[in-house]
């Protein structure tokens, strides 16, 4: 087996380990165990975990903390398991994004590897000219743009990215055929 | 829309992923039966298209927004399978390339978002395109966003009951259906009016680009 094989069936397991213990302790000394793991970037990876949990968490916190008010029981216990447990799973799967390469932990089927890919490196592109189009808005508008700016800017971009789309898929199809992948 | 990492129980994720990877293999074998030279470059383009829609902000009166998910376009557009295998792929790159959303909610999204949204989308779309193509489009767009929601909420409020400790506390999303079905019902059905325009708008401008790609 090779090593991002091995280490994805270890990731898959811990998913399935944290989520069926449900001790805080259990859990804070995983969540020590991966900052270790982590080493020099555990800052980084901590900071960047709580930034993208923070939002649906703290709603969810927040309102178990007054349904608890309501009803007279003491929320801490499950807000500290609950909030622990994700926590541990964000940092888990960023640190296995961090280390392991997934194409080759998915190279077993080599149709979902050649997917992955061209999506991906489509996506990464759509990425980077959505942050344009957003950028382009910006400098362009002397104040802040009105909704009616905001629609047709957002509106010109999913016409582009569907043009582009096209385009793409046309072009993607005639270089495999050129190159003989379906053997035609 | 999606689920975050970290709340659905074991009883819940793993079955979903039994049922998950069963339309998976379904899906990829109906793929490579039509396999052709357009089919693989068009579904991997449109996860990276869906991907993109996902990102981009519809503006709301009030200086906040919300996302568009693409699904109804996708359905309706080239099939209730290229949907649900486009969008299972980009709830997978979000979760394990990005780092957005969750692998152990990857196939419970998959299910409610990629098929249940897209086999409602194209439902409502064939049942009513016959009396007014618009109306079949929104009303599409509004349900592949409208039955996901329900069904998150339903699965949502069903954990504080399949998984409590022995004093009845629960052990992963902690409110009850009273809670999780207003909460996520009530901004999805608004939110889900502008999906179904982005769906009759974006169908339109869809047909009049693959009529020029064709020519």
């Amino acid at each position: 087996m090779k090593r991002e094989h091995a280490l994805l069936v270890l990731y898959l397991a811990a998913v399935i380990v944290t989520t069926v213990v449900h001790d805080p302790l259990s859990l804070g000394a995983g969540l020590v165990g991966l900052l270790l793991l982590a080493g020099r970037k555990a800052a980084r990876l901590l900071a960047r975990c709580l930034r993208v949990i923070l939002v649906f968490n703290l709603a969810v916190s927040l309102g178990y903390l007054v349904l608890a008010h309501v009803h007279g029981f003491s929320p801490w216990e499950t807000l500290l398991l609950i909030n622990l447990r994700v926590l541990v799973l964000t940092l888990m799967s960023f640190l296995f994004i961090a280390r392991v390469n997934l194409f080759r932990a998915l190279d077993f089927s080599p149709t979902l590897t050649w997917l992955l890919g061209l999506a991906y490196s489509q996506a990464l592109g759509f990425q980077r000219v959505h942050a344009d189009f957003r950028l382009a808005l910006s400098s362009r508008s002397i104040v802040r743009p009105g909704l009616r700016d905001r629609y047709r800017s957002s509106a010109a971009a999913a016409a582009w990215f569907m043009d582009k789309a096209l385009a793409t898929a046309r072009e993607s199809a005639h270089a495999l055929r050129a190159r003989g992948f379906f053997g035609d | 829309m999606h689920l975050p990492d970290g709340f659905l129980s074991p009883q819940t994720y793993l079955p979903a992923y039994a049922l998950c990877a069963g339309l998976w293999w379904l899906g990829l074998r109906r793929l490579k039966a039509q396999l052709d030279v357009d089919t693989l470059p068009r579904l991997a383009v449109l996860t990276a298209l869906a991907f993109v829609l996902m990102m981009l902000a519809m503006p709301l009166p009030g200086g906040s927004t919300v996302h568009a998910a693409g699904i109804a376009l996708l359905a309706v557009n080239f099939g209730v399978w290229t949907a649900f295998l486009a969008i299972s792929l980009v709830l997978a790159m979000q979760a394990l390339l990005f780092g957005m959303g969750g692998i152990t909610a990857l196939a419970v999204n998959a299910l409610a978002m990629g098929l249940m949204g897209s086999v409602a989308a194209w439902l409502a779309w064939h049942g009513l395109r016959s009396v007014s193509e618009v109306a079949a489009l929104i009303l599409a767009g509004w349900v592949s966003v409208a039955l996901p929601a329900l069904l998150i909420a339903l699965i949502l409020g069903i954990q504080p009951a399949i998984a409590h400790d022995a004093a009845g506390r629960p052990l992963f999303f902690p409110f009850d259906l009273s809670v999780t079905l207003p909460a996520v019902m009530i901004p999805h059905v608004l939110v889900g009016l502008g999906e179904g325009l982005l769906t009759w708008l974006g169908t339109a401008t869809l047909q009049r680009l693959q009529a020029r790609h064709a020519a």
